[in-house]
């Protein structure tokens, strides 16, 4: 089948998809969530004020209204204005997403490549005192909370040592990097016990099969076999794995983004939980739905590439 | 190895190059104040400046007609923009102003020429219409509510059409002259200056807001002695002087007691005393603390946390910090907490089971566990430091935990219909969700324990709690209440029967004696006779217990030495502009951190 139709094809899917999701966020701020305009008018708020609200905000109107203009929202990105802070949501976005990704691009792109790298090495040394060294470190890590890693890391690299800033975020290259360096280490410190011990089961998993034997038996060097051939038939889940996490690295990491000041997405969608400001929640889920939709569409295709054997229907 | 070591070496020196060469300098003999905050910034548009954050933030660019005269306590209020007191027609209804001649508003490119133009009493009509929009749904319009004669009238004609008319006049409020205004209440409402020294009521210019339309809040033009020509939602916002301010000096006269304490050096220095003001936003109290202890922020409330590091004995700073030069402000803030019962269920309509609770809670265990001790115990309803406030009063129903307490408990529990807590149902306690609200919960619980009665902790998210409350969804629940102004009028309204909920009296208590007692005084101007009902409702509500009162709180503030004029206030709109950073102290004092 030609990629092409294959790539239309699914991307067709996010309308169902869209219409879903827009369908269950309204539900669940309806039905669910306290009234805005008890959260918005704060402890002042009195029966007149609210309904004056309720009618400016268009909270009085028909159900199907007010669903369709979540619809109409989702599928012309137009997102109106924040209704706790009364800026543009679109704005608020940009503005929040540079700051998340000069965190979560480098982080993730670092631990991701020392976790592949380093279960490989494992993978090589498996059953040894060195493998089970390693395993054992990263539960020890994977056990220790995430605020540890930032408490103690703040207070002794950057106000003990001194090496990092402490907290704060500057805006253009390279002026942002000394706030990021800290951040984007503990953020690696934290993936790499999880990370390393997916990539070791899957590429022990691999490193039993048959043709291994094989190739083995054919009188190939391990690192030829490591690499050439164990790696790449790892590939496939590794892709998944990876790919899939792409379209939350916009969100950033809501708690080393507030402990450190990066004014990034996570504290915009925190904030805006909060405080019951529907349109942003509402848009911050309709572009993390579609980014994964299209990831995953991109993930299928990177199977073909990596792996010939894969064929898109 | 050796080349693995040498890149090693390589890359490591490259990112504290990076590190050290990246960072942004400020030129040290520029005056900088440092700020600290803890929540986020909305904007800067004074029509939404409901939380303290905004309000401080839009009052450095903005001003209003009255403003707290800076060096006196209690509380005092002084003419900023206005020249002038009002003058008050005889039955307390008319108040007119002069507006000061010769204010200018900032240079913008929404006004002729760029050049900001004079401010006119014109524009206070124009900034208290704009908070009545009901179209623009201002946050503060509460203040006004009910109280200038036509404006709601104003506000309830243009709710049903399209767009608000600014040229249509309201009655009461006039621009009579170039520089005269003139309020007309409906009825007497003394705390109404206090609206006027409020950021929502501050003065914003017709053409700005004209101009640039939805965007206004990204776009702060004031009068004030700070310019920010674009706000952004970041972690940072820099303001720089206005160097056209007028000429506005540091007071002269202020309270004996302030004086002492040397807050008079700067007297009549033409303000602001500073070149710029970074605010910047860090949500958490771990980097805020190491901020400041690096000497980054010039003050900051000291957390929770580290209270016992820097304050051992409750009482002074640790010696380590004393010799960095940090000295502590220890000020009372105008605020309550509280246990308020649903005075909806039946069950809390017995004086004597609300009485015995009281008494069974440790409030002097509670101020130790949560407020380090610093706290004051409540024992109405009304903070010290406002008329109203009996000082040594002593609640008969506050309970400080010991035995003589609980059997007392216990007594007043028979006698309200259920001895040991028998045939008493179990009831609910709602907090918000954080840690500290749910420790004040299982404290709670434990405390009720000791007579017998039963509590089933909830935990909230914050909005989920004020849902609850509003629907009357509760039994009971731990909140506060901090002043919005100076005045007992602003705690008695939350026992006020008519103010129940979603109005200010979340409790729902109504006592018809309470009530005509608040009814009076809310049209009496400051006076004798109007403090001796405010205290008279102040022992009703302590005899009463409508609530379980908790604690009066205190701000302990850590000031860095170089800072001068600083101390801690319920009332920070626009305190910048009195702040100086010694900069030679400054120099002299970081070569210790």
């Amino acid at each position: 089948m030609n990629i092409w139709a294959y790539i239309i094809r699914r991307l067709l899917y996010v309308i169902p998809v869209l219409l879903g999701v827009c369908l269950i966020i309204f539900v669940l701020f309806n039905l669910v969530s306290p009234d805005p305009t008890l959260i918005m008018l704060g402890k002042h708020a009195s029966v007149s004020q609210m309904e004056d609200l309720r009618r400016e905000l268009g909270l009085d109107r028909p159900w199907f209204l007010q669903y369709l203009d979540v619809v109409k929202s989702a599928f012309t990105f137009d997102f109106g204005r924040s209704w706790s802070t009364k800026q543009e949501i679109i704005e608020m976005i940009k503005a929040g997403a540079i700051p998340s990704l000069t965190l979560s691009i480098p982080a993730f792109v670092i631990s991701t490549f020392l976790s592949i790298s380093i279960s490989l090495f494992v993978a090589f040394f498996r059953g040894t005192i060195l493998d089970r060294t390693i395993v054992f470190l990263c539960v020890t890590m994977m056990s220790i909370s995430s605020l540890a890693y930032i408490l103690f890391g703040q207070w002794f690299f950057a106000f003990k040592l001194g090496l990092f800033e402490i907290s704060g975020y500057e805006f253009g290259f390279p002026y942002f990097i000394p706030y990021v360096i800290l951040p984007v280490l503990i953020w690696v410190m934290l993936g790499i016990g999880p990370d390393v011990r997916f990539y070791r089961t899957i590429i022990l998993d691999e490193i039993y099969q048959d043709y291994v034997r094989t190739a083995r038996a054919k009188g190939l060097s391990e690192n030829k076999i490591m690499f050439k051939h164990v790696l790449k038939n790892a590939m496939i889940p590794i892709i998944t794995y990876v790919i899939i996490q792409i379209p939350f690295l916009i969100l950033g990491a809501l708690l080393l983004e507030t402990f450190f000041s990066i004014p990034g997405l996570g504290g915009i969608v925190l904030s805006a939980i909060n405080s019951s400001d529907f349109p942003v929640v509402k848009a911050m889920t309709i572009l993390i739905s579609v980014a994964y939709i299209i990831f995953s569409v991109l993930t299928d295709v990177m199977y073909t590439l990596v792996d010939p054997r894969v064929r898109l229907k | 190895m050796k080349k693995i070591k040498i890149f090693q070496t390589l890359i490591i020196g490259l990112l504290l190059a990076t590190v050290v060469s990246c960072t942004k300098k400020t030129a040290s003999n520029e005056s900088v104040l440092n700020l600290a905050v803890s929540s986020k910034v909305k904007g800067m548009d004074p029509i939404y400046s409901n939380d303290r954050y905004s309000s401080n933030e839009v009052a450095r660019v903005y001003e209003g007609l009255l403003e707290y005269h800076y060096l006196k306590r209690p509380y005092t209020l002084k003419p900023n923009l206005a020249d002038g007191m009002p003058t008050v027609s005889a039955d307390g209804l008319t108040y007119t102003f002069q507006i000061k001649k010769g204010v200018m508003f900032h240079d913008d490119a929404a006004f002729t020429n760029g050049k900001g133009r004079e401010l006119v009493a014109e524009d206070f009509v124009y900034s208290i219409k704009r908070l009545a929009d009901p179209k623009l749904q201002g946050l503060g319009y509460w203040l006004l509510d009910g109280k200038i004669i036509g404006l709601d009238e104003w506000r309830a004609k243009y709710a049903e059409l399209p767009k608000a008319d600014y040229t249509d006049e309201v009655a009461g409020l006039k621009a009579t002259g170039k520089y005269t205004l003139q309020f007309k209440l409906k009825k007497s409402f003394p705390q109404f200056l206090y609206s006027l020294a409020m950021p929502f009521t501050f003065a914003v210019a017709k053409e700005v807001v004209e101009k640039y339309g939805e965007e206004f809040l990204n776009h702060p033009v004031g009068t004030g002695p700070f310019l920010l020509p674009r706000f952004e939602q970041s972690n940072k916002i820099t303001y720089t002087k206005n160097k056209a301010f007028r000429e506005k000096k540091y007071p002269c006269d202020g309270s004996p007691e302030l004086k002492a304490q040397g807050y008079m050096a700067d007297c009549g220095k033409i303000l602001p005393l500073t070149d710029k003001i970074v605010v910047n936003i860090i949500v958490e109290s771990q980097p805020r603390w190491l901020n400041f202890q690096k000497g980054k922020v010039e003050y900051i409330s000291v957390p929770k946390d580290n209270f016992e590091a820097a304050i051992p004995d409750a009482k002074n700073l640790d010696p380590k910090f004393v010799e960095k030069g940090v000295r502590l402000s220890v000020t009372p803030s105008l605020d309550v907490t509280y246990t308020a019962y649903n005075h909806d269920k039946k069950l809390f309509n017995n004086v004597k089971l609300r009485q015995a609770m009281s008494l069974a809670y440790n409030v002097e265990e509670s101020n130790k566990l949560f407020y380090n001790n610093t706290a004051m115990p409540a024992q109405s309803v009304v903070p010290p430091g406002i008329a109203g406030h009996i000082p040594n009063y002593k609640n008969p129903y506050r309970g400080s935990g010991t035995p003589a307490n609980i059997e007392a408990a216990k007594k007043l529990l028979a006698e309200a219909g259920y001895p040991n807590g028998e045939g008493l149902p179990e009831i609910s306690y709602d907090c918000p969700s954080s840690t500290t609200s749910r420790q004040t919960g299982e404290f709670f619980k434990k405390q009720m324990a000791q007579i017998g009665i039963k509590i089933n902790v909830i935990t909230n998210p914050w909005p989920e709690l004020q849902k609850k409350i509003t629907n009357r969804n509760v039994d009971l629940y731990g909140i506060a209440w901090g002043a919005d102004y100076p005045d007992a009028e602003n705690f008695l309204q939350l026992l006020y029967g008519p103010n129940r909920s979603p109005g200010a009296n979340g409790s729902g208590y109504n006592n018809p004696e309470f009530n005509k007692l608040f009814a009076s005084s809310a049209t009496m101007q400051d006076s004798p006779e109007r403090t001796a009902l405010y205290e008279k409702m102040y022992r009703i509500a302590a005899e009463e217990m409508p609530w379980i009162y908790g604690v009066h709180r205190q701000s302990y503030t850590v000031v860095n030495g170089w800072l001068k004029n600083y101390m801690s206030t319920d009332f920070e709109a626009g305190q910048g502009s009195y702040l100086r950073i010694d900069l030679d102290q400054k120099k002299k004092l970081l070569e210790k951190f």
